[in-house]
């Protein structure tokens, strides 16, 4: 019984987020991208992720502004963030505002996949 | 959902079982999100320590990213723990904020604000201003100021106004994020970034007043001068050319500089301070970019007939009595660059200041006569007794026959790999000196000294004395023990590559192996100095080998960086919380990161073991699995479907007949396949040690059946089992999951000993992680905490390792309090070993039949 495993990717870099789709895809995640927030909240408010990974630099909004949104839409949803910048005090904010995990860019993409496990063991265990 | 369920049950304490089970399964999660997070949080504190003493060179960036990570589980592990039990310890959450907010404080300190002024004209400069100018302009002001030599008229522009430059152009917050992801190890991306920076800097305007201020200097210069001089701009970067690094030749000078051009020129400079080598030698040393500011000093060219670089010593050698003199035709960087033939003389120190004319470019035309040397030595000689050490000297002869000083820095900086040289200076000088024993095998470099002390047998490791040299026959792993005491380690047999070795060098202890005869030769009492380095013994203390040994190179010790990681380590690394008795043992006594982990470790294991006293005395999903003839009592809790759905629920004991969970059958097989004998015969050392410890915490006696040794739950599904164990001070947890899918197969151990020191914690898991590898496990030892894993295999695979695993959980304390005693410790490993065999093979004839 295998739960799919699907990813929404928030990031306004498209060729990060193109890179990243092809890399999780090999890995056996379904993954859909947005660049923007606002077209990130309504394919989270469709209920189709199961995990978010959110980039906390976006054109239209602050990441943790939209993290909000996220979670607005969808309480339960974990969330990891994503970030250039090393930055002790954003980082906590985020997780203060409901976000599941923090990961560093450049990304190690075992690291992520390892996150990501974790997050939908969680997201499937609330469920 | 956890908070209100949390509340509804705190209210409501007798529950339905099933409410009970979702409840556990909460309180389960947030425990197994705290573990994980624990086990990174340390890894990152070890290995953020680890990379402080090594000297490997490190940035802001790995410092940030170090920090984020670590406060971000240390944070998860604060609201893991708030979860588990159901709101308590509130106060976390403000220590953790506090420590937190002092660790960002460090991190985000500025640089010192340095004076205002933007310009300073040369006769107002010395040490002084070091801080506005740097160091290059302050020397020169020095030179002219207070040795009163002749050095070029100029002034300085200021650190000050190279911020003033930066901050009116707004491009730093875009130079950092350009910075922030650089990987320096890639050149190509290294060598665009840095171009793209200097590009941004070069093309922004300067400010007005900068640009008014600039030109009204260069006015009064030219007036001075009568005509407009043409000038050089020189980099003078504050952090350049001091005590722990020397940036020279890093940034860029401007020679023959027009007036029109004297503004392009300087933002050039200020450039240079992202030049990709700059940026690399920053990171190597540990400088933050943001601490640097480049100073610029702009000096009227001098019209040389010669120039050249003189040193008050020969560079390589100290005690050199020569000093030593580049000279070239002309002016320019030919001499720095070694891209012109030049003069080459040496100059006796001692007056009359001999000249020995070492090479000459062109003997029919030497650039200085032998007077004009003789006085350029003297005047090196001026500057080395003002700055108190030997000098790199850059010089200038005009067309009046004057010398004219351009720069002075101090001759290699002791960054420049101090040790080598040293501890290579050291032994010559005891050259001469025959020693007693050379040849064999460096097993751990370094030297050391003490009196000599075999070891043969048992009784001789209980009289080692401290700091002596351990002197064997062969390097047993045994002897390890003694690793810790010993000042070096001397063995007649044995390569680099024993165990013995191993833990040597993760002592830090010097070792020389293979040396025949070296037991016979050294006398018990004697003392010796063991360079292992150099493959040498020497008769008595030999004290400069020793001094010269003791200077370990760290390229990055006293730079802004180290210093700065050194001191937010201080409110990261140090454990106060130790003992949990202790009525000291709260979150307000937390004054570290490691505290809080600590407290939260130990919290949450007492939360998870009170669940079910806490929800009900009467509560259901706990059994005590009933059994006879093991140590401690054992609880079983089911998840899902671990037991036989025939089972009788009804009693507050469970036979290990009605369960049916694979992974918890496979290590209570494991832990039952030999019968427990009871603790073993301790040794007088073990005793003491577990006798002190226990006196500190009556819990962790192992004689004494305690709280903790009550503590043992499996967590249970069909296909799943988490086994958490308190035996005696050890604490492990194992993890199985069981599924046809290779990707969910996995077996998951961690293993954490208290009590006794930490030359026995690490001992111990070492061992234990020896033979968790020799039945194919991925071990990771991080201090005194190993993990070990092995995933993605078939079940019988797991299942094998899983038996193995349940018999190690019980049999390998026997090892833990016999592990001063070196005759038993390798009986102890030999019956282990059969033990394991025999057990391996009995399950392979299980499957056959």
């Amino acid at each position: 019984m295998k739960r799919p495993r699907n990813i929404l990717l928030v990031d306004d870099e498209e060729d990060f987020l193109a890179t990243m789709a092809r890399r999780l895809g090999r890995r056996e995640f379904e993954v859909r991208t947005a660049t923007r927030c606002t077209d990130a909240v309504p394919i989270v408010a469709s209920g189709w992720p199961q995990v978010v990974v959110l980039d906390v630099m976006l054109p239209d909004t602050d990441g943790i502004a939209c993290l909000g949104r996220i979670k607005q839409a969808a309480p339960r949803l974990p969330v990891i963030m994503l970030t250039g910048h090393a930055s002790m005090q954003a980082s906590l904010q985020g997780m203060e505002q409901g976000a599941s995990d923090y990961c560093l860019k450049p990304i190690e993409i075992d690291e992520l996949v390892e996150k990501l496990i974790i997050a939908f063991n969680e997201a499937g265990a609330s469920a | 959902m956890l908070d209100f369920l949390a509340r509804l049950f705190r209210s409501q304490p007798r529950l339905a079982p099933e409410a009970v089970q979702s409840a556990f399964r909460d309180h389960y999660r947030s425990f197994r999100a705290l573990i994980t997070a624990n086990n990174n949080a340390l890894e990152l504190m070890s290995a953020t320590e680890d990379m402080l003493r090594s000297g490997r060179p490190f940035g802001m960036a790995f410092v940030r990213g170090e920090m984020t990570a670590l406060t971000v589980n240390v944070y998860k592990m604060v609201r893991s723990l708030i979860a588990l039990s159901d709101g308590r310890y509130q106060e976390l959450d403000e220590r953790f904020k506090k420590i937190t907010d002092q660790i960002e404080a460090i991190l985000s300190r500025q640089p010192e604000a340095a004076g205002s002024a933007q310009i300073l004209d040369l006769t107002v400069i010395d040490r002084r201003v070091v801080d506005q100018v740097g160091a290059k302009m302050a020397n020169l002001g020095e030179i002219r100021n207070h040795v009163g030599l002749l050095v070029p008229d100029g002034f300085a522009i200021t650190a000050a106004a190279a911020r003033h430059f930066m901050e009116s152009t707004r491009i730093q917050d875009e130079i950092n994020r350009r910075l922030k992801t650089l990987d320096v190890a890639d050149l190509e991306s290294l060598y665009l970034v840095s171009t793209a920076i200097q590009e941004l800097i070069a093309a922004a305007p300067l400010p007005a007043d900068l640009d008014t201020l600039l030109h009204e200097h260069y006015g009064h210069l030219a007036e001075r001068c009568g005509g407009a001089p043409a000038v050089s701009l020189r980099s003078s970067a504050l952090g350049e050319d001091s005590q722990h690094g020397s940036f020279a030749g890093q940034y860029r000078t401007r020679l023959n500089v027009a007036a029109e051009a004297i503004v392009e020129a300087y933002k050039e400079i200020v450039a240079s301070k992202y030049q990709s080598q700059a940026i690399v030698y920053r990171q190597q040393r540990g400088y933050r970019h943001q601490d640097v500011f480049m100073g610029v000093g702009c000096l009227v060219m001098v019209d040389a007939v010669c120039s050249g670089v003189a040193y008050s010593h020969a560079p390589e050698d100290e005690r050199s009595p020569w000093l030593v003199i580049h000279a070239a035709h002309g002016l320019g960087n030919q001499v720095v660059d070694g891209s012109s033939a030049y003069d080459l003389l040496h100059i006796l120190r001692e007056s009359p200041h001999t000249v020995a004319v070492a090479h000459l470019a062109d003997p029919a035309a030497p650039c200085l006569s032998e007077d004009q040397a003789r006085e350029l030595a003297r005047q090196a000689l001026l500057i080395e007794a003002h700055f108190g050490t030997p000098q790199d000297i850059e010089w200038a002869l005009d067309r009046q026959g004057r010398l004219v000083i351009l720069q002075a820095r101090p001759i290699g900086a002791p960054s420049k790999e101090a040790s080598p040289p040293r501890l290579q200076a050291a032994r010559s000088l005891v050259e001469g000196q025959t020693p007693l024993l050379a040849g064999g095998v460096t097993a751990s470099r370094g030297v050391g000294a003490g009196a000599v002390h075999k070891v043969t047998c048992a009784l001789d490791v209980l009289n080692f004395p401290r700091d002596a040299v351990l002197a064997v026959e062969t390097p047993y792993p045994e002897w390890a023990v003694l690793l810790d005491r010993a000042a070096a380690v001397v063995s007649e047999s044995g390569q680099a590559a024993t165990h013995l070795a191993t833990v040597a060098r993760e002592f830090g202890v010097p070792a020389l192996f293979d040396l025949p005869g070296a037991l016979k030769q050294l006398e018990n009492g004697q003392t010796v100095t063991v360079d292992a380095t150099a493959r040498r013994i020497y008769d008595g203390r030999v004290e400069p080998l020793l001094e010269a040994a003791r200077h370990r190179p760290n390229l990055m010790e006293g730079s802004p960086i180290h210093n700065l990681l050194q001191e937010a380590l201080t409110l990261i690394t140090p454990l106060h919380l130790t003992e949990p008795d202790s009525p000291f043992f709260k979150p307000v006594s937390c004054r570290t990161l490691h505290d809080i982990t600590r407290f939260c470790h130990e919290k949450a294991l007492t939360e998870m073991f009170n669940f079910g006293h806490r929800y009900g005395a009467k509560d259901k999903s706990a059994k005590q699995l009933y059994v006879v003839g093991m140590p401690a009592q054992w609880w079983v809790i089911n998840l899902e479907d671990g037991f036989r759905p025939d089972t009788d629920l009804t009693t507050p004991f469970i036979r290990i007949e009605d369960i049916v969970s694979e992974p918890m059958l496979a290590i209570w097989r494991g832990m039952t396949a030999v019968p427990w004998q009871g603790p073993p015969p301790v040794s007088m050392k073990g005793l003491g040690s577990i006798i002190a410890q226990s006196a500190m915490n009556p819990q962790l006696d192992p004689a004494v059946r305690s709280r903790m040794a009550g503590r043992n739950y499996f967590l249970l599904s069909r296909h799943y089992c988490n086994l958490s164990v308190r035996l005696g001070y050890h604490f492990a947890l194992a993890e199985a999951s069981f599924s046809e899918l290779l990707t969910e197969s996995y077996v998951n151990f961690q293993f954490q000993g208290g009590a006794a020191d930490e030359r026995r914690r690490r001992r111990r898991v070492q061992i234990l992680g020896d033979l968790l590898r020799e039945i194919d496990f991925r071990v990771e030892i991080k201090g005194d905490a190993l993990s070990a894993r092995i995933e993605k295999r078939p079940v019988p695979y797991l299942k094998e390792r899983l038996v193995v695993l349940g018999y190690l959980l019980i049999h390998t304390r026997q090892v833990d309090m016999v592990m001063d005693e070196e005759g038993y410790i390798g009986r102890y490993l030999d019956r282990i070993h059969a033990d394991i065999a025999r057990i391996r093979q009995e399950m392979n004839e299980g499957d056959q039949t």
